[in-house]
């Protein structure tokens, strides 16, 4: 098996990539809509590209969702783009020598043709910054080929009647690309090879969290396969299952090329593509009384000596006949189709309608047959896109581009693009990096993981080091234990536990930001209050965050106890006869957010 | 370009832009092939277009080049098909001046320049396989270049055209001047008896989503199906591809640098909607209409003449200017209702309006408001720039004013001929009703 991943990272830059919109999605709602078309146009060899063909012949309208903030002209392809952003620029360096790779001397941005309408422009805009890298896996080194810097497309909210709806803010966030070499060696390997460098890319700080902001796609082939591209895996978890199957399904392809070479003696015939509409006026079928309610057609043809394989399963839940209505779906926007190796009373067809259907397309026992319904032109679409897929299983497994689906499972989406799709973006200058830029990057580098760790584990329990290491508080974590000397654990606690456990209840914790973490820790290093009260007090300012730590402290009554009043509780115990543990629990019991236990246990002098 | 240094040493190892070439420094390794330099890039950087379709940039210095492979013409492969013409099919001609609708990534400028010929836009519209067409390539130039020479040029090649069996015209075209050409073909194309629709685009259409293909399709059914037999200009309607607008040629401008509508009618209503399925609705009822008429062409022009504008500070010597060269007239963009410094001395315009006027010369009035009409009598001021012979020019767009002066002054120099063929309606330029609504 040949395997290689493309790891997406959105950066946490404030601006996006080419205009200066807010780079984050917006939590408003839409204020406007734009409708738009696009065209497959000639790339800058002068060959149109496949896969934007691919997508023009399905012609549909896009349309683009407005959202003022992270929306202006440049989003709407109704401006040119402006510089390219420097922040983002940086970061890219700084993840190009993490990953050990070459920075180029000149960055040229490049068009990337995508017409599926992801991008209002007809093309993503992208660049090269890293070449030549690898990284330290458990199984040698892995090359990292390129990096590049990219505009984030714009994220699809509803697919419906041939029509797609995008939303623009985020369009334009930067993105850094990380494409390995295929010289990965199994599942578990690409999934060790990922993790690193979302590691990698956690430490310097400065990429986006949370769903959708990483994604892995993955380029899989094996002996006498094809290279296909696996899109969007966003969790980590199914990378091991999507090449499994992936590699399953490429070897069962295989197996059916075999059978039909051993079927056939010339090739396979195009079939008449059957009207069979009279045949159901009467079908308990419910979505098809539905469709010929609405004046839709059931066309039909027969796939000949194709009996038995359209029901060969590739890998588990996954039969060759999807495959077949895959390209049905991606070619001709139809719901699926049905074929003869499925048991069609499931749909409500009875054997009396399978039989005129056989007869009417001329089906033998050893051929199958294949039935749409749809408007007309749509079902004739389907049929020819089928038959396409049909004919290439002589071939055996295809190039292709596929998507995942949710049990790591995949499913046909496009052709593979091809080099034609990428020219130069002449509406941004190259731009040229001076060494002195990148010698400046290097020497602010952040540490390895394996430094971090090491430094971590000797201070914390690994179980608390590992989050801490890889998290977006490192720094703040660093500064507060580095300037205000308090201990680790109560800080690395706070910033990976107390906080994501107060996000889980619904606090709105997004509210308290770095200065905030900061004069809470100031007023702890005081002894204004005890470190059990920290969770209170931090769901009390997520709430209300325009007022001090101080002020919410007294609000909430938990200032940390005096000596004196200690002492006098301690006295009323003991005068009720506690002693020992006994009073110790009861005294925390009683006033756990105001005392702090080992002060007690002093006083106690248990 | 690249550095001088760059090319002698490619020349040297008889390495063109072009071939696939292998490229070393110590340990690294790139293949690919050797594009050419944009002007904006560092000339002692060479760019490579890897395998992948990716371009980086390379610093010449110590890099060794070795050319490993075949040369690859980088340019555009024009269609060469022919169209066959069928008949029931509306037959349309089309003439290509170039800018953005017919424009490629050109890699010497590093921008987008002219480069495709007409049937290469026929290939990327499908949609325009329901017309018999005939095309010509007349130019291949950016609006910002025109003069009023090629103005005639268009307007010879437009009434060849007119001539001949096409339902109607269409001229692609430039945007940025696209509407000093509707309104000079507008006066020079008497007794039109078809629609004479120019188009452009705002981005190019070696993009998908170029608004080329569909302005040049509604352009291609305002043509052949609308009755009016006027110049007009055919662009986006909205941000959205969903329609376009017809206006008319001396009623239009170029009102926003890069939006899809950045034509708007101005004073006037615009003719029609005009959808991509060739539904065409029309806005505006006053209109030439379709007729047998026998088209002629009046393409004389004056060209000395220019196209001044009013600004706080500005100094009145720019006249003598003029006035020396022997300009033959002058059009202001005057501000609000038609103003120009007058109560200042040293600033006032008012003793050059009239020392102009007084040797032949007119002087037109016109606002930079862009919206709305001049008006000679409201404030003291206006009146004594009318006294002093200036011409207001009703609700006229100040290019208008510009090409009909050209236009009007090629026919008689004679000041009061002048006034008087300037204030009268010639080709739908003044209207006596200025629209509520925008």
């Amino acid at each position: 098996m040949k395997c290689g991943i493309e790891i997406h990272q959105r950066l946490a830059t404030e601006r996006k990539l080419f205009c200066s919109c807010l780079a984050h999605p917006s939590e408003e709602k839409p204020v406007g809509e734009v409708v738009r078309k696009q065209i497959a146009v000639a790339g800058e060899l002068g060959e149109v590209d496949l896969a934007a063909l691919h997508e023009y012949s399905r012609n549909r309208m896009y349309n683009y969702q407005i959202f003022p903030e992270a929306t202006c002209l440049v989003e709407l392809d109704e401006e040119p783009p402006h510089e390219l952003n420097r922040e983002a620029l940086e970061i890219a360096i700084e993840i190009c020598l993490l990953l050990n790779s070459r920075v180029v001397d000149e960055v040229q941005v490049m068009r990337k043709t995508v017409i599926d309408g992801s991008n209002t422009s007809g093309f993503q805009r992208t660049a090269i910054i890293g070449v030549g890298g690898f990284i330290e896996t458990s199984r040698g080194k892995v090359g990292v080929q390129t990096i590049c810097l990219e505009e984030e497309s714009a994220g699809i909210v509803e697919e419906r009647d041939g029509s797609i709806t995008y939303r623009l803010d985020r369009l334009g966030i930067p993105l850094v690309e990380i494409a390995t070499a295929a010289e990965i060696k199994d599942a578990k390997h690409a999934r060790e090879v990922a993790e690193r460098i979302g590691t990698l890319l956690r430490i310097t700080g400065k990429v986006q969290r949370g769903i959708g902001t990483i994604r892995q796609d993955i380029n899989i082939s094996i002996p006498d396969g094809a290279r296909v591209e696996v899109k969007g895996a966003q969790e980590l978890g199914l990378i091991e299952k999507i090449i499994e199957k992936e590699v399953e399904r490429q070897k069962k392809l295989l197996k059916i090329k075999k059978e039909l070479q051993g079927r056939f003696a010339n090739k396979l015939e195009k079939p008449n593509f059957v009207d069979v509409t009279d045949l159901f006026r009467d079908t308990t079928c419910r979505f098809i009384k539905k469709a010929l309610d609405e004046g839709e057609a059931v066309l039909a043809m027969k796939l000949e000596k194709f009996a038995g394989l359209l029901g060969e399963e590739l890998y588990e839940n996954r039969r060759f006949g999807t495959e077949l209505s895959d390209y049905a779906v991606a070619k001709a926007g139809v719901g699926g189709i049905i074929h003869s190796d499925e048991k069609l009373e499931k749909y409500g067809i009875n054997e009396d309608d399978e039989k005129a259907v056989r007869s009417r397309v001329k089906a033998e026992k050893e051929d199958a047959f294949v039935i749409v319904v749809g408007k007309k032109e749509v079902c004739e679409k389907a049929l020819e896109a089928v038959y396409e897929r049909a004919l290439k299983a002589f071939e055996g497994p295809q190039k292709e581009v596929r998507k995942v689906l949710p049990d790591g499972g995949t499913a046909y989406m496009r052709p593979m693009p091809g080099s034609a799709r990428l020219y130069p973006e002449t509406d941004v200058p190259p731009i040229r990096i001076e060494k002195e830029l990148v010698e400046k990057i290097r020497k602010k580098l952040p540490e390895t993981p394996e430094e971090r760790e090491r430094k971590l584990t000797k201070i914390l329990n690994p179980e608390l080091a590992r989050k801490i290491i890889v998290s977006e508080n490192y720094h703040l974590f660093e500064k507060i234990v580095n300037e205000l000397k308090i201990d680790p654990k109560v800080v690395a606690t706070t910033l990976e536990e107390t906080l994501v456990s107060l996000r889980r209840e619904g606090a709105p914790v997004e509210n308290l930001n770095e200065n905030k973490l900061m004069e809470l820790f100031i007023e702890y290093k005081c002894g204004k209050f005890v470190k059990a009260a920290i969770p209170e007090i931090l769901r009390y300012l997520s709430k209300n965050p325009t007022e001090s730590v101080s002020y919410a402290v007294e609000k909430l009554k938990i200032e940390r106890m005096g000596e004196r009043e200690l002492k006098e509780i301690v006295e009323k115990k003991r005068k009720e006869g506690k002693k020992g543990r006994e009073l110790i629990e009861e005294i925390m019991r009683e006033y756990r957010l105001r005392v702090d236990a080992g002060e007690l246990s002093r006083l106690v002098g248990y | 370009m690249y550095s001088k240094k760059i090319q002698d040493k490619l020349k040297l190892l008889g390495v063109e832009v072009g071939d696939a070439v292998k490229v070393r420094r110590g340990e690294e390794v790139y293949e690919g092939i050797l594009m050419p330099k944009s002007e904006l890039g560092d000339p002692d950087t060479i760019v490579i277009k890897l395998q992948n379709g990716y371009s980086i940039g390379l610093r010449f210095e110590g890099l060794e080049i070795e050319k490993v492979g075949k040369h690859k013409e980088i340019a555009f492969k024009s269609s060469e098909r022919k169209m066959k013409h069928e008949a029931g099919k509306p037959s349309l001609s089309i003439i290509s001046t170039g800018g953005t609708v017919a424009s490629r990534v050109d890699y010497t400028t590093g921008g987008v320049y002219a480069s495709y010929s007409p049937a290469d836009l026929v290939a990327a519209v499908p949609e325009l396989e329901q017309f018999n067409i005939d095309s010509k390539l007349l130019f291949s130039m950016m609006s910002e270049d025109m003069t009023p020479q090629h103005w005639k040029e268009i307007a010879k090649a437009v009434y060849r055209e007119l001539k001949g069996e096409a339902s109607g015209v269409v001229v692609t075209h430039g945007t940025d001047t696209m509407h000093f050409t509707t309104a000079a073909l507008s006066f020079m194309l008497k007794n039109l008896n078809k629609p004479v629709v120019l188009t452009g685009a705002q981005r190019s259409s070696d993009r998908g989503s170029s608004d080329s293909f569909m302005n040049l399709l509604c352009a291609a059914h305002f043509a052949t199906k609308s009755d009016v037999a006027e110049v007009s200009l055919v662009m986006h309607g909205s941000s959205s591809d969903d329609f376009c607008y017809a206006h008319r040629g001396t009623k239009v401008r170029k009102l926003h640098t890069s939006k899809r509508d950045a034509f708007k009618s101005v004073n006037d209503e615009p003719l029609a909607k005009v959808f991509p399925d060739g539904k065409i609705e029309v806005i505006n009822k006053n209109y030439r209409r379709r007729s047998d008429s026998e088209v002629s062409l009046d393409d004389k022009l004056e060209e000395r003449v220019a196209l001044i504008k009013v600004y706080p500070g500005m100094a009145p010597e720019i006249f003598d200017f003029y006035l020396e060269k022997k300009f033959r007239g002058i059009v202001i963009e005057g501000t609000g209702l038609g103003h120009v410094p007058t109560t200042i001395e040293k600033y006032s315009l008012i003793p050059k309006i009239k020392e102009a006027t007084n040797a032949g010369i007119p002087v037109c009035i016109t606002s930079q408001c862009i919206f709305g009409r001049v008006h000679e009598f409201v404030y003291a001021n206006l009146r004594k720039e009318y006294e002093a012979g200036a011409i207001f020019c009703g609700d006229m767009l100040p290019e208008v004013a510009y090409v009909k002066l050209m236009h009007v002054l090629a026919h008689s120099k004679n000041l009061e001929e002048v006034r008087k063929m300037m204030l009268t309606n010639l080709a739908g330029e003044l209207n006596e009703k200025t629209p509520v609504f925008e």
